[in-house]
Parts: structure tokens; C-alpha cells; sequence
């Protein structure tokens, strides 16, 4: 912060997401194994403090897998963390509820989240290299005016975007999930971070003294290198997408439509007269929680949010 | 820029390729601007433009065409400016706030910084654990939490009981707010977690080797590097969260059917779903919703003003 | 699909246009669609009609397979919805829209006159015979016809309310079965007594439904017509009473106070800590899913009366079948909806597939021959049901139901967390203001 570094020189080589994207972050500092052993000693008290805080947050998800385990009878009645051997009953039980359509949930969920996550990656891509890397009139309208959706919660949008899609008889129906999610803010403004880290102006006015085309420049050249970026806008809207609940639920009326999200808390609220189905919603909790942790792993590295890219300007 | 020399291949004259360019911004931008207009900007106006109207029934109200429209100048803002259960719920929403924020965001820290200090071990299971509520939607994590909450199935008060001590249940009104914060404390430290520890790999380590060469602790070295330097990235996330709070909704709404101190006004936007949902009446829905935006927008206008001048400073 | 799709993203644009310029929604009401994904549903000479059918019944779908085998040319999909309050707020929202509504919904009594005052159901007198009406009992009739010469839906199912008691625990305690509210706020303190964790029942502030069938048992009837005007009575002599009786009882903590449908409510049927509930006919279906290892333990008798003499019980959910006033086929949907409710067939299914309780009386003889098979040590489980269905008083509700309920959402909510039995009265008067308020507001007629 000290001094007014030019934009990309000493940035590039700092930050994970900009350059070095395939660098793992659980891996060392270069030069750290080295010392480990010297002054390094493990500390109890920091494993302990961080151990304690990954059981904090793993404890309700150590209860959905104890719960799957038990009959409707048992969930109610045995000790809370006593597993039972109920699990592929429940599973059976919640295949079995209406043809496996909580199958059909699952798949709409992927689609919802992964096709509306993708294609919202595209879109924020697209404004935020144009945010980052042009200078013209109208700039900082353009992304405050973007950035001010972030302020309208979805609940308020709901009822709106359901009239719209309804002049037209898109409710109802995949779109009038999908188009809606593809238009994310916060995308924008983190694909606009990393377009500004990760895309040097040097290599983009190569690209054009070589005659490049302004859309094949992005591309072919400043999509590549914001692309570790692109991963985790991907993921960010892909979370987004999947904890929505607001939109489809309003939107959707065929079941055969809806999301995990929307399924499953119907599971819940089957009125006065019927039996919350409890056992079916948390084996249906364990089942969707699965993939997302999948995703999580493997695209472990990716998730390196950069919200102020400020913070290295050492 | 301007002693760009090289014959263009295709043709183009120097004027055509700075159109070209002074166009392309825009061709960038267009689908995000047409999907915002279409999804977010019109159903705002539209909304605006509801939150004057109002709804008149005539007679019995039964049967068709015994409802008009009708405009309603600002009469929904002064009834919901004046309704005490909006107030209350505001109030509310204010002490969540305060209570939730610094404690995510201070969990978040001293995790990140504990996953980057070369001292701490199990570091990618910690990560991978803390990170892993993020993925559960508030919907389920609210209904888990429930289920651990409610003293007739929670094993807490289960041990309790066996020690023989008298807790109140987490939802008696005095700490109702707790359960409920507790929920996006969980569902959000570890996110919040991986941006701030996001900012302090990006340091270079030879920071660390000269202030270790000056012989400083792990300790000093969080307190007087690492921290000043992430503090950005904790301004960011301390706005991103505090629109968050100014939102929440599906937390309380989940929980409500289990409690009795859970209104249907708890927070602001509570009473906005049951104005549209409950009560049908979208107008006076809309219209709150609008103070709720103006308002969330006055609180993070100095944050816009700050992610102009911190994160694109270096563009100018 | 995919081609009108494309098109259908390009009018989207150029509709925005138009809900710009404020255009109201309000329009197309009968000539949009049946809105379902787009179906081609124009000519109804032309291929088979195809009807959707929004429920949250369990099963449904059993019970259309069979009108859909012998029916070729009315074809009737069931689309699950969540129970009662989310599928209205979404035919709600698309009735507003002008567009998404199915062609036939299933609706709560007291949600038909919020459904009627939003033009969501279609009058559909001309469609359903004469004969239908004398088939249902007078009370259950009129939820449907709101007291006019119009038919808004065929009802479905009641519930008319009853005890639950767990036979066994009683027998240990040497308790009777109470048969006034005397005798079951004396059993109320002799369980609590016995163990303080135990309890005969709970208030429950989260169940309006609940508290209105109490209501109703007391003579409460909440709203009424009076000439062109509604009135709202909720604060009347009746419903004070009920609240006053619950408050003192909660006030001496011998009832719980904590809601119902909550798991740690279904943790106390199955530990035996709540050992009574005042509950309707369906109730059978939610103690085996919620306790099903309590079989056998349960009774089911005749609510406690205020009066003995004259004895009376209220009605705690029950649903009719109506047609949407979007439907294009409004005839064929009211002769599916005519027959899913009094065809004996239809019935029987309804009663073995869904659980329900039939409201149409010509079939409930065969179709209610068993008792349910939770209740299986009570064999004249529903001949008693029967008997106590033709207490239930009469009650009309008002175009703003949902408004009250919230209100006791919120009122007894915070009256049941205090404890207090003043309080309990308090919110009865809440409840009133606010109800009274919101027709007022709305611009309804409203005597006073």
C-alpha cells in the first residue's frame, strides 16, 4: 500500500487466483517445509481452536447422517447421536415416494444450478473484462447501477418476475427458473476483480496491435487467464442457484419441476391433516448434500475469493 | 496506445477499429444489461410503481369485478413507516446484526489466520469442515439446527438433563435471537473464512522471512502484518454481510412453525412475504420492500464509494 | 418445445416493454391457458381435454389413474402441491397474473371465500347436478356455496373433531374419559400431577385452524353476511370463553404450551409425555406417521362439551374440489371433480389411498366399513365419528381468513409463551381489530 504499483508486475506473481491458480492452497509457502521443525513446533492451542470450529460446523451434518440411520419411530425416540441400521429403508422409502421423484429433483437441481451457474459465468465474464479493461463513458454507472441489485432481495423479486414470465406463459416451466439466475451481481463484480488482476493491459494491447478482433482478444487470450477466477464465479452462483428457494417456489406448480430445495420443504409442509414426512427430508438432506460436498473437493482449489483485490498492493 | 503503427490485415481503417473499440464495452456488456433490465431493473420498477397503488374492494368482494386499482399516492410507505411490528422488526433486525456480523466475520479471521500458520495441523480437514455449511441450503441447515435446538430432541439439553441443570429453551423469547443467529453464523464463517484466507496467501512470504529475521512471533506477525493486510477484504465482507443481515428471511421462516416467539413481522422482509403471501395485499408488500431497499442502499452507499476507491483504484 | 421457446424469449422482451409502462395484469383472465407448460389445450372437440389438478392429498395420483383409465377423453394430471396455504398463495399469484393456474385446485373451506373474492373459482352451478348438493350435509354445503346460488367446488372431506386419548395411560392413572371441559381440565391436573413432565395436550399457537374448530364447538362463528355487508365476530362470548378456559389452564401450567407438528411435539406422543390431543376424523393418519409405535394405545372419543346437554363439535380442516377460474374446460373439470367426490368408487380409493373422510354421505357407508388401521382396537371408529360429525355447528368464514390466522399466529403466540391467561384474552381482541381492520382497509362492506 505503500507504493502505487503498476497493475500487473508485482500482482501477477501474488495472487493465487490471478496467475498461479493451479497453486494448491493447503500446499506450502516455497521455503516453508523447510523450516518446519525449527520454532515450528505444532501448536496444541491453534489445532485445538480450529479443530473445535471444524466440529462446530460438522455437527449438524454428523446429525443428518446419524438421523438417515433411524426409523420414523426411532428419530423420535432413541438419543440423538445413537445410529440405527435404518438407512437403506429410508433411502427405499424416499426412492420409492411418488415413482423416485426425488431423483427427478436432484436432476433439476443440476440443471438449475449447473446450466444457470455456467451461463452466468459467461455473462459476468463478458461485463466484467468489459468493466475492467475499457475506459469509457458511462463506467461507473454501469457497474453501481449492476452492483445495486445486490440490494433487492429475491423475496421482493419473486412476485414481479412471476407476473412478467407470465404475460408470456414461460412460468411453470424450466426457463422461468433458469433465465433469472443467470444474471448474478456479485458475479459481475468478482468477474470485473479478476479481469483487472489476472488480464495484464500490456498482453491486450498486443493482442490488438497484432490485429486481433476485440471479441477474439477476450476469447482467446483474457478468458484463459481469468479463467481459475471464472471456476469460482461458477461456484459462487452455482451455491447461489442451489440455496435459492424464494424463485422456484413461486414460480414452479408441477412438482416434477422443482428443486431439492423447494421438494423437500414440501416434504415438510403437508398440512395439518398428513404427517410431516421428518425421516424422508432428512435422508433427502444427507442425499443432497453429498454431491455439493463432491464439488467442493475436487474443486477445492478454486475457491479463492478475492473480494478486495486491494489487499496486495505491498 | 496511440503510436500503435501496424498496418491493420484486415483493412480496417484506424477510425473504424476505435469505433470498433469504443463499441465493445457495450457489446460486453449487453447480455448482463438485458438480462438486469429484464429481471432485476423492471421488477423493481414494477414494484415502485405497485408500492403507489392499492387494491379496492367493492360490497361482498365476491365474485368477479369487485376489485378495481387504484393509485394510493404514499399512503403504503406512511402505513408501513408507521406500523409499530415494522419498527419492532427493524429494531430487531439491528441487534442481529450486531450480534452476527462481528462474530462470523472474527471466527472467519481467526480461522483463516490459523489455517495459514505454519503451527496449526489437520489444516485441509479443518478448512473443508468449516467451509461445508456454506453448501447446505438455509432452508435444511435451518430445519437441522431444529431438530438440535428443541429441548424434547436435542441432545444438548439431553446432557443437560443429566447434569441436572435447568436451561431455558433456545426459543424462549430472550434468546430466540441466538438460535436464530447462531444458524448464519454457521452457514456463513466458512465462505467469509476463504476470502480473508483468499487475501493473506496472496502475501508474499518474504514478509514473513524479514519480520521473522527481526525476530518477530507468529503471533506479531498476525497482528501487525497479516491483519492490516486482509483488512480490506474484511470491509468487503463485512458490507456483503451486513446486506445479507438487513435480508434475512428463510432462517426465521423456517423456524417460526417450531416456536411461539417467532412473529410473522420478525424481520423486515418477513412482514413483506406475509403482506404479498399472507394477507395478498402486494401494494402495501411492495412498498416496504422499496423502504427496505432505500434503506439497505443508504447503508452501503459508503461502500460503494469505498469498492471504487480500495478495489479499482489501480485501473485509473 | 425448443422452437416455441425461442419465440416465447423473444416476446419476453417485448413484453417488458409493456409491464414498463405499468400495464396491468389483470386481463386475459378467462383466455390464457390452462398455463400448464404450455399444453395445446385449444379445441376441446379436437383429441382429449387434459386437465391439471393441483392437491396435496397423498396418492392422488392412484385415485385419478382410475377416472383416467375409463376416460379417455378427459385426461386429469395431479400436481403435488405443499399442504393448503403454498398452493393457494401460487394460484393466488397466477390468478393475479392472468396466467399458470391449473384447471382444478384443491382448496381448504376456509380459503374458498379469499379464493371467490380473488375471482379464482369458477362458479360452476350448471355443472353439477341437483342431486350432488343433497349429498352433503347442510354446514358442509354452504362452505362451498357461501351461502348464495352459486357452487364454488364440491366439497371433499371433513373433519370433524374429536379426543384422542392414549386408553392405556388413562387406565394406569384411573382416569375417565372427560365428556365436559370441567372434567378435562380435572384430568389435565391429575396427568400433570402424576408427572410434571406430562401433559393431556398443548395450546398451540401455530394451529388457527385448530383454535377455530374450539371456537366453533363454543357456538363461535367468525364471520358473517349480514345483507351486503360482512361482519367479523371473533370477539364474541363464545371464542372469549375457549380463550380464557386455555389460559387459565396454561396459566397453571397442567396444559403445555408448546405448538404442535413440531418434532419435538412428535417426540412426546412417542415418549408418552403428551398423552392427549384434541384433534379431527384424520387424525389417525398423523399418529401412525408420527408415532407408529404407539399402536394400539389410542381412543378416540367425543370432544369434552361446554353444554352436555346439547352436544356439539367444530370442524379442524377438510377440503374441496373446485375449478379454476382459468380452466378452459370448466364443464369437463366440474364432471371430473362431480365424480372424484361422490362416484362410490372414487370414494372408496379416496379413503383407502388418500385417508381422507369422505364428505359426501350417500358413500361413506361402504366406503368407511373398516376403521382406519391405526385405530383397529377401536371397531366402531368411524360409526362414532359418524355420529359426533352431526354435532358440528355451523361456522362462515370470511374473505380475510388468512389475516385472522396470522393474527393468532402472532397474538397467542406471544399470550402462550407468557403464560398468562389475561393475555390469551388480549388476543382474542387482536385477532378482532385486526381482522376488522383489514376488510375495513380493503374496502369491503363491513356492518359493525
Amino acid at each position: 500500500m505503500t507504493t502505487h504499483a503498476p497493475t500487473s508486475a508485482p500482482r501477477a506473481g501474488s495472487r493465487p487466483a490471478a496467475s498461479s491458480g493451479t497453486r494448491r492452497p493447503t500446499s506450502p509457502r516455497p521455503g516453508r517445509k523447510a523450516d518446519r521443525g525449527v520454532g515450528e513446533r505444532p501448536s496444541a492451542v491453534s489445532t485445538g481452536i480450529l479443530l473445535l470450529g471444524a466440529a462446530y460446523c460438522l455437527l449438524p451434518v454428523l446429525w443428518v447422517v446419524v438421523a438417515s440411520t433411524k426409523s420414523g419411530g426411532e428419530l423420535f425416540s432413541t438419543f440423538t447421536f445413537a445410529p440405527s441400521t435404518h438407512l437403506l429403508d429410508n433411502v427405499g422409502d424416499l426412492n420409492a415416494y411418488r415413482d423416485g421423484l426425488f431423483w427427478r429433483w436432484m436432476l433439476n437441481t443440476a440443471i438449475y444450478a449447473g446450466v444457470g451457474a455456467a451461463l452466468s459465468v459467461i455473462v459476468s465474464a463478458m461485463a466484467g473484462y468489459a468493466l475492467a479493461k475499457y475506459r469509457f463513458r458511462g463506467k461507473t454507472v454501469v457497474f453501481n447501477l449492476l452492483l445495486a441489485g445486490v440490494l433487492v432481495p429475491g423475496v421482493v423479486l419473486a412476485i414481479p418476475q412471476y407476473l412478467l414470465l407470465a404475460q408470456i406463459g414461460l412460468t411453470n416451466t424450466y426457463w422461468s427458473v433458469l433465465l433469472p439466475s443467470i444474471i448474478s451481481p456479485y458475479g459481475i463484480y468478482l468477474a470485473r476483480i479478476y479481469a483487472a488482476a489476472s488480464v495484464p493491459d500490456e498482453i491486450v494491447e498486443a493482442a490488438r496491435t497484432d490485429g486481433a478482433s476485440e471479441a477474439r482478444t477476450f476469447a482467446a487470450i483474457a478468458v484463459p487467464m481469468m479463467l481459475p477466477g471464472l471456476v469460482t464465479v461458477f461456484l459462487f452462483q452455482f451455491v447461489a442457484i442451489w440455496n435459492n428457494f424464494m424463485l422456484p417456489y413461486i414460480m414452479l406448480g408441477d412438482d416434477k419441476l422443482f428443486p431439492l430445495t423447494v421438494g423437500l420443504s414440501g416434504l415438510l409442509n403437508q398440512g395439518a391433516s398428513q404427517p410431516a414426512l421428518y425421516t424422508l427430508v432428512i435422508t433427502g438432506a444427507l442425499l443432497s448434500i453429498i454431491p455439493l460436498v463432491g464439488l467442493f473437493l475436487l474443486l477445492q482449489r478454486f475457491w479463492q475469493v478475492d473480494l478486495a483485490a486491494g489487499g496486495v498492493k505491498a | 496506445m496511440t503510436t500503435t503503427t501496424s498496418p491493420p490485415r484486415t483493412g480496417t481503417t484506424r477510425p473504424a477499429r476505435r469505433t470498433r473499440r469504443r463499441l465493445a464495452p457495450w457489446a460486453f456488456l449487453s447480455p448482463a444489461i438485458a438480462l438486469f433490465v429484464v429481471f432485476l431493473a423492471l421488477p423493481i420498477l414494477y414494484s415502485v410503481y405497485m408500492s403507489f397503488r392499492t387494491e379496492q374492494v367493492s360490497g361482498l368482494g365476491l365474485g368477479a369485478d369487485s376489485r378495481t386499482e387504484v393509485w394510493n399516492g404514499f399512503s403504503n410507505y406512511a402505513q408501513s413507516l408507521a406500523d409499530p411490528e415494522f419498527l419492532a422488526s427493524v429494531g430487531r433486525v439491528g441487534i442481529y446484526g450486531l450480534l452476527v456480523v462481528p462474530t462470523m466475520l472474527g471466527l472467519a479471521l481467526l480461522f483463516a489466520l490459523l489455517l495459514d500458520s505454519r503451527r496449526t495441523r489437520a489444516r485441509g480437514f479443518s478448512r473443508i469442515s468449516i467451509f461445508l455449511p456454506y453448501a447446505v441450503p438455509a432452508v435444511i441447515s435451518s430445519l437441522l439446527w431444529g431438530f438440535l435446538y428443541l429441548p424434547g430432541v436435542s441432545p444438548f439439553y439431553y446432557v443437560f438433563d443429566q447434569l441436572g441443570w435447568d436451561v431455558p429453551s433456545l426459543f424462549s423469547s430472550d434468546l430466540v435471537m441466538f438460535a436464530v443467529a447462531n444458524i448464519a453464523v454457521w452457514g456463513g464463517t466458512g465462505f467469509n473464512m476463504v476470502v480473508i484466507y483468499t487475501a493473506l496467501k496472496a502475501i508474499p512470504s518474504e514478509l514473513y522471512e524479514a519480520a521473522e529475521l527481526d525476530g518477530c512471533t507468529q503471533k506479531g506477525i498476525a497482528l501487525r502484518i497479516k491483519i492490516p493486510i486482509v483488512v480490506p477484504s474484511i470491509i468487503m465482507t463485512s458490507v456483503f454481510s451486513m446486506i445479507a443481515t438487513l435480508q434475512v428471511f428463510a432462517e426465521p421462516t423456517t423456524l417460526k412453525p417450531l416456536s411461539n416467539t417467532i412473529s410473522s413481522t420478525w424481520t423486515p422482509l418477513m412482514k413483506v412475504y406475509r403482506d404479498a403471501f399472507v394477507r395478498g395485499d402486494l401494494y402495501s408488500a411492495a412498498a416496504t420492500s422499496v423502504i427496505i431497499a432505500l434503506a439497505t442502499f443508504v447503508l452501503s452507499f459508503g461502500f460503494l464509494r469505498l469498492v471504487q476507491s480500495r478495489a479499482f483504484g489501480q485501473e485509473k | 418445445m425448443r422452437l416455441t421457446t425461442g419465440t416465447k424469449v423473444a416476446a419476453l422482451l417485448a413484453t417488458t416493454a409493456l409491464l414498463a409502462a405499468g400495464c396491468s395484469s389483470s386481463d386475459a383472465g378467462d383466455s390464457a391457458g390452462s398455463g400448464d407448460a404450455g399444453d395445446s389445450g385449444d379445441t376441446a372437440a379436437a383429441g382429449p381435454v387434459d386437465l391439471t389438478f393441483w392437491t396435496w392429498a397423498p396418492n392422488m395420483e392412484k385415485v385419478v389413474d382410475l377416472w383416467n383409465a375409463e376416460n379417455p377423453d378427459i385426461q386429469v394430471t395431479v400436481n403435488k402441491q405443499d399442504g393448503g396455504d403454498p398452493a393457494v398463495t401460487k394460484l393466488l399469484t397466477a390468478i393475479k397474473a392472468g396466467s399458470g393456474a391449473p384447471d382444478i385446485m384443491q382448496a381448504e373451506y376456509q380459503k374458498i371465500p379469499t379464493l371467490v373474492s380473488s375471482d379464482a373459482l369458477a362458479d360452476i352451478a350448471g355443472n353439477v347436478g341437483d342431486d350432488v348438493a343433497s349429498g352433503f350435509p347442510e354446514g358442509v354445503w354452504n362452505g362451498v356455496t357461501l351461502g348464495s346460488d352459486a357452487v364454488y367446488a364440491v366439497p371433499q372431506d371433513s373433519g370433524p373433531m374429536e379426543f384422542y386419548y392414549r386408553a392405556d395411560v388413562f387406565e394406569e392413572l384411573g382416569l375417565d374419559v372427560p365428556t365436559t371441559w370441567e372434567e378435562f381440565a380435572d384430568a389435565a391436573r391429575t396427568v400433570n400431577e402424576a408427572d410434571s413432565d406430562m401433559y393431556l395436550g398443548t395450546f398451540s399457537a401455530t394451529d388457527a385452524g385448530w383454535f377455530t374448530g374450539l371456537s366453533q364447538q363454543a357456538g363461535a362463528s367468525w364471520w358473517g353476511i349480514d345483507g351486503d355487508a360482512w361482519s367479523v365476530d371473533i370477539d364474541s362470548e363464545a371464542t372469549k370463553k375457549v380463550a380464557d378456559y386455555w389460559g387459565g389452564l396454561v396459566e397453571e401450567g397442567v396444559i403445555d404450551n408448546k405448538p404442535m407438528y413440531t418434532p419435538e411435539w412428535n417426540a412426546a406422543l412417542n415418549d408418552g409425555t403428551q398423552i392427549g390431543w384434541l384433534s379431527a376424523v384424520w387424525a389417525p393418519g398423523v399418529l401412525e406417521g408420527n408415532a407408529p409405535d404407539t399402536a394400539g394405545t389410542w381412543e378416540m372419543a367425543a370432544m369434552p362439551q361446554w353444554d352436555a346437554s346439547a352436544p356439539a363439535t367444530g370442524n379442524w380442516g377438510g377440503s374441496a374440489t373446485g375449478v379454476t377460474t382459468q380452466s378452459e374446460h370448466p364443464e369437463q373439470a366440474a364432471e371430473f371433480i362431480t365424480w372424484l367426490n361422490t362416484d362410490q368408487e372414487a370414494v372408496n380409493a379416496l379413503v383407502k389411498e388418500a385417508g381422507i373422510y369422505p364428505a359426501y354421505t350417500p358413500a361413506q357407508a361402504e366406503a368407511l366399513a373398516e376403521p382406519p388401521a391405526f385405530f383397529s382396537n377401536q371397531e366402531n371408529f368411524y360409526e362414532l365419528a359418524g355420529e359426533i360429525a352431526d354435532t358440528a355447528g355451523s361456522f362462515t368464514y370470511g374473505p380475510n381468513v388468512n389475516v385472522a390466522f396470522s393474527a393468532y399466529n402472532d397474538a397467542f403466540g406471544k399470550a402462550a409463551e407468557s403464560k398468562s391467561q389475561a393475555e390469551f384474552l388480549d388476543a382474542v381482541d387482536t385477532m378482532q381489530s385486526t381482522t376488522l381492520d383489514d376488510l375495513k382497509n380493503s374496502g369491503f362492506n363491513v356492518s359493525e
